[in-house]
């Protein structure tokens, strides 16, 4: 027998099997849209951001750090100027209180203070459209709108910045070295480097950010440069970058939210996976009566598989080009997705790679997902021919074979997009016990539901329609309770995060924070105050050794989530706070030991692991200091109370350069008058509103929660195109009843309310499994990740599952309508033909 | 007064372009309690006239009166409690829903009138055909003559006035079709059903205490013996 393969005999096959076709089609191209228009649409962010790379730093090398740059840096960087080598500007960055000049009105806003020649790429657009430069002169700021509006000012007014009272010379539209002010707590507001000094704000222990930014005049000393500038001895943590190598705040946000967004793609690959080999073992199965003819002929098993191989590939080849298509047409619609996120101007391309990445997804998840069904094809008896049983598929080796395959080629997938093997692998854990648990609860439920038999008529044959063959009853279950876990997840840990810090503050913690008190100001700011408050003393310091181990800052900065790479607040006292218990150790500090001591909070544990004995070496202002870990400590109580990672004991930090904080309780109303009374008297003291900044964050988790649950959506829609490829594949059985059932005395509104229940148990099932694991989940994140006391959200929870089973009853009986206006004569006739 | 009455049934089908008439202005009226054989060859519309008689499909002429009721253009819903408690069904492929147990099966029509007594019923109707040991056997599980003897049951479990058999011992070996035939007829006899049964085989048609022969559509011969 000819083993080439019959196109017409392929078209065919497909043309009589259009809506199975159609499904498998819409599955092929679920699983790639989502990597591939985030892999697209990231390329066209990163090579805009590369292309303006010296325009969003603003210059060709960036130098940062927490402390004033040391005197012997500076002077290096002053010979590279003098030898012409470059340009450089300092830059300050910090948040402090301004406030009218006349009256009690005064806001926190975000300082830069620049001196001249910054930016030496790109534009600080004002709204005059005079030059930067030519308007921040010494005595005027510049400022955002908002400022403008929150104080009631107009340009030419005046306003205190500090000790300084500076006149508003313009509006600020735009400033190329920050793109995105979605994360600012206040208004920008820049102040020339002149009247730095004036201000009085930068004091010992402030938290300062400083830059020197440079331009290089010969491009080609660009890295010979920064090598030298990084290989400088320095005892402070000073970060050396170009243009090329330096990660702006935004390309690290994007990075971090992308990681997130090719998971949930992932994801969505696998489910769509699901569905495509559901859908195509039940294209097989209607095919089932030809294939055992085909047999009885005597065809073999590879000529068969290898025809039907032919259909999955030209279906495929359609699919991953209809998906490429809609990936691409949806990397037009993300940069509206993420506004706010993004530089507004990112230029979007079609990237050939992009392109090949999709064909090449598309290809493995068909050769991949499909491989099962068609294996399957060799348990086709002939005597399928007389149709008078389901044939059950029995397992080979080849099933453990693909498996591992689709396995693998996830695991790969995961690890080529996140780049990060801890992590992909705790993600493929995650999503591996995600659906062995969706597959074990639901063959369970499904156990049980086939027990009962006492149940009133309808509910008993809908219930029966769960079990008839070809409906894809658990893989629907699975995949859909996989996809809405992720949702109704992401709706529970935010309504959690909503609730504890926006609606209801929790009424025991601080809501005003006064950071930057200098130690001489500490007794006039609590007579000042006037309530009564604690003062913690800060000494900022980054941790360098463990155990005489150098800490590497750079390896630590690149790891995930909080490190030991950043500047800690340290403390120091004698005693436990109200919400510290012991976890390890016998009191905060051992009398017994004559050396410094410290008491770590629980949680650095998680960052490197430490123990009882271990001895920590900060730097702190230059000079290193070493202590032992006496205890370690846990928070009793979740929630916004000042704690400290690291706390001293007496007599190591008394004498080090150190500013105080405090947090106080305050009614709402009380806020602003405080607020404009302290900054008065005490300029460099900075007030956060926490209630303010939460907004923000709130705002930034809305608009989060917005882009992940239309990520989600996807793979929510692989669960639809299960059902519709179930009822699809069940369309003979369903007609069947349905013509049994009428001629048996049923009205059409029996069979309608048959289908209904069914599927309303199909979503049911699916949503209260997604609740059950949403709940454990969200409890995890919000305990782990948040620190938040878990409220579960009982109506909420109903609400979405309502939602869910009601989506899928439209779905479900949508399919299903056609069904129902069968004719039982019709079907009849059809069967006696047969 | 007749239980059923058909007057001048005609209807046609069309295949591709071309039509076909199946059955060609045929009358015919059936007494209470009789049995009726409707006799032809494979094509002679045998099959249609029973499922236009029994509502299940509708003549492009002609009315269908069921104890005085014109049917002809009832809806299906308006159909359904006929089908359910007067008429009763028993076919030559069966058709028992694969889904159900035989005991559910035979419920089925029971439970839709809301009839408590659904599965009392159905278990001493399976234990009287013999199939006392079966009822929790799905059909496909059951041999071609439990089926039949399951869709009998089914089809009386409402005690219906009329019961339509389309060729039901076609798919069954001898010794099952006999099984099967007593089995109706002793039904019948017993609680006085009507019984039209439609089929090819002279055997069956002898069995009949009337017999309407039909060919190419229409009536040759109506009353007596074949």
């Amino acid at each position: 027998m000819a083993v080439m393969p019959d196109f017409r005999y392929i078209r065919r096959q497909i043309s009589r099997s259009r809506h199975q076709s159609l499904v498998f089609i819409l599955c092929v191209a679920l699983s790639m849209v989502t990597l591939v228009s985030l892999g697209s649409f990231s390329r066209s962010v990163h090579s805009s951001l590369l292309r303006d790379a010296r325009t969003l730093h603003a210059a060709d090398i960036i130098i940062r750090s927490r402390a004033p740059f040391p005197a012997d840096f500076e002077a290096a960087v002053t010979a590279l100027e003098k030898e012409n080598a470059v340009e450089s500007a300092r830059v300050y960055e910090f948040y402090s209180v301004v406030r009218k000049v006349a009256e009690d009105d005064s806001l926190l806003a975000q300082l830069k203070v620049v001196e001249q020649g910054y930016p030496f790429y790109g534009q600080v657009k004002l709204a005059s459209g005079r030059p930067f430069h030519e308007v921040l002169t010494s005595g005027s700021i510049i400022v955002e709108q908002v400022l403008l509006d929150r104080l009631h000012l107009q340009v030419g007014d005046r306003l205190k910045v500090g000790e300084a009272i500076l006149t508003i010379a313009d509006v600020v539209v735009s400033e190329p070295d920050r793109p995105v002010n979605f994360f600012a707590l206040g208004p920008r507001l820049f102040v020339a480097a002149a009247d730095l000094e004036a201000l009085d704000l930068v004091g010992k222990g402030s938290r300062v950010s400083y830059y020197i930014l440079a331009k290089v005049h010969d491009q080609r000393r660009l890295a010979n440069i920064a090598k030298e500038l990084r290989g400088f001895p320095s005892e402070e943590r000073i970060r050396v970058e170009t243009y090329r190598t330096a990660n702006s705040r935004v390309k690290r946000f994007f990075d971090n939210l992308l990681f997130f967004l090719n998971l949930i793609g992932i994801f969505t690959l696998l489910l769509a996976g699901i569905g495509i080999q559901s859908t195509l073992a039940a294209l097989l199965k209607e095919k089932e009566k030809t294939i055992a003819i085909m047999k009885t002929l005597g065809a073999r098993s590879f000529y068969i598989i290898s025809h039907y191989f032919g259909v999955a590939l030209l279906l495929g080849l359609i699919g991953t080009l209809v998906g490429l298509v809609v990936s691409l047409a949806l990397q037009n619609f993300l940069p509206s997705l993420f506004r706010g996120f993004l530089p507004a101007d990112i230029g979007l391309g079609v990237s050939p790679v992009a392109v090949g990445e999709g064909l090449f997804i598309g290809f493995m998840v068909v050769v991949l997902f499909t491989a099962l069904p068609l294996f399957g094809l060799r348990d086709v008896k002939p005597k399928a021919i007389f149709g008078k049983e389901e044939q059950r598929a029995s397992r080979h080796g080849s099933t453990w074979l693909v498996g591992g395959a689709c396995a693998m080629f996830f695991l790969i997938m995961v690890l080529l997009r996140i780049r990060e093997l801890k992590t992909g692998l705790y993600f493929v854990l995650g999503t591996g016990i995600l659906i062995l648990a969706a597959f074990f609860c639901t063959t369970w439920i499904l156990r049980q539901l086939q027990k009962r038999d006492e149940d009133p008529l309808i509910f008993r044959q809908a219930m029966k329609g769960l079990f008839r063959a070809r409906n894809s009853t658990r893989a629907i279950i699975v995949t859909l309770a996989a996809a809405l876990t992720v949702v109704f997840s992401i709706t529970l840990v935010e309504k959690n995060l909503d609730a504890s810090f926006i609606q209801s503050f929790p009424a025991d913690a601080p809501n005003l924070f006064f950071i930057d008190i200098q130690s001489q100001q500490k007794d006039d700011f609590l007579k000042t105050l006037g309530i009564p408050a604690t003062t913690y003393a800060v000494v900022r310091a980054p941790l360098v050794a463990i155990n005489g181990e150098r800490i590497d800052p750079e390896k630590e900065r690149g790891k995930r989530g909080d490190n030991l790479g950043r500047t800690f607040n340290l403390t120091y006292r004698k005693f436990l706070l109200d919400d510290e218990r012991i976890v390890a150790g016998k009191g905060l500090f051992r009398p017994d030991w004559k050396e410094p001591q410290v008491s770590v909070l629980e949680r650095v544990l998680e960052m490197r692991d430490m123990k009882i004995g271990d001895l920590l070496t900060f730097r702190v202002q230059g000079i290193e200091v070493s202590a032992r870990i006496s205890s370690i400590r846990a928070r009793t109580e979740k929630g916004l109370k000042p704690f400290f990672y690291f706390v001293f004991s007496k007599g190591v930090l008394e004498d080090a350069p150190q500013t105080f904080f405090t947090a106080v309780r305050l009614d709402k109303e009380r806020i602003a008058p405080l607020q404009n009374h302290i900054v008065a008297r005490f300029p460099n003291v900075s007030v956060i509103d926490l209630t303010e900044a939460v907004t923000v964050f709130s705002r930034i988790m809305a608009k989060l929660s917005t882009i992940i649950r239309f990520f989600t959506l996807f793979s929510i829609v692989a669960g639809f195109l299960i059902i519709i490829s179930s009822v699809f594949a069940t369309r003979h059985a369903r007609i069947q009843e349905t013509v049994y059932f009428k001629i048996l005395g049923a009205k059409k509104r029996f069979v309608l309310a048959v289908f209904s229940i069914e599927s309303l148990l199909l979503g049911l099932i699916s949503a209260l499994l997604a609740l059950i694991f949403s709940q454990v989940g969200s409890w995890i994140i919000c305990w782990q990740a948040f620190d938040l006391t878990y409220r579960p959200f009982i109506g909420t929870s109903l609400l979405l599952v309502m939602a869910t089973a009601l989506l899928v009853l439209s779905v479900g009986v949508g399919a299903s309508l056609p069904i129902l206006t069968h004719k039982p004569a019709a079907f009849l006739r059809e069967q006696s033909d047969e | 007064m007749n239980i059923l009455d058909a007057r001048n049934i005609t209807k046609r089908y069309f295949v591709g372009t071309r039509q076909i008439t199946v059955l060609d202005n045929v009358s015919l009226s059936l007494n209470e309690g009789e049995f009726v054989v409707v006799r032809g060859e494979s094509g002679s519309g045998k099959s249609t006239l029973l499922t236009i008689l029994s509502g299940l499909d509708r003549p492009e002429g002609g009315r269908v009166f069921i104890a005085g009721q014109d049917i002809t253009d009832l809806r299906e819903d308006d159909l359904a409690p006929l089908r359910n408690t007067t008429f009763g069904f028993v076919f030559q492929s069966f058709h028992l829903v694969p889904s159900l147990t035989a005991l559910e099966n035979v419920m089925f029509p029971a439970e839709l009138a809301n009839d408590m007594a659904a599965r009392e019923k159905a278990a001493k109707l399976l234990s009287r055909v013999g199939l006392a040991e079966r009822t929790e056997s799905y059909p496909h599980q059951l041999s071609g003559g439990e089926k039949q003897r399951c869709a009998i049951c089914r089809a009386l479990i409402n005690e219906p006035r009329i019961i339509f058999a389309d060729e039901p011992t076609g798919n069954l070996d001898s010794a099952n079709g006999n099984a099967v035939l007593d089995l109706l007829l002793e039904l019948h006899r017993e609680r006085n059903t009507t019984l039209l049964l439609v089929t090819h085989n002279p055997e069956v048609a002898g069995m009949a205490e009337r017999v309407v022969n039909l060919h190419d559509g229409r009536i040759v011969t109506d009353g007596g013996h074949a």
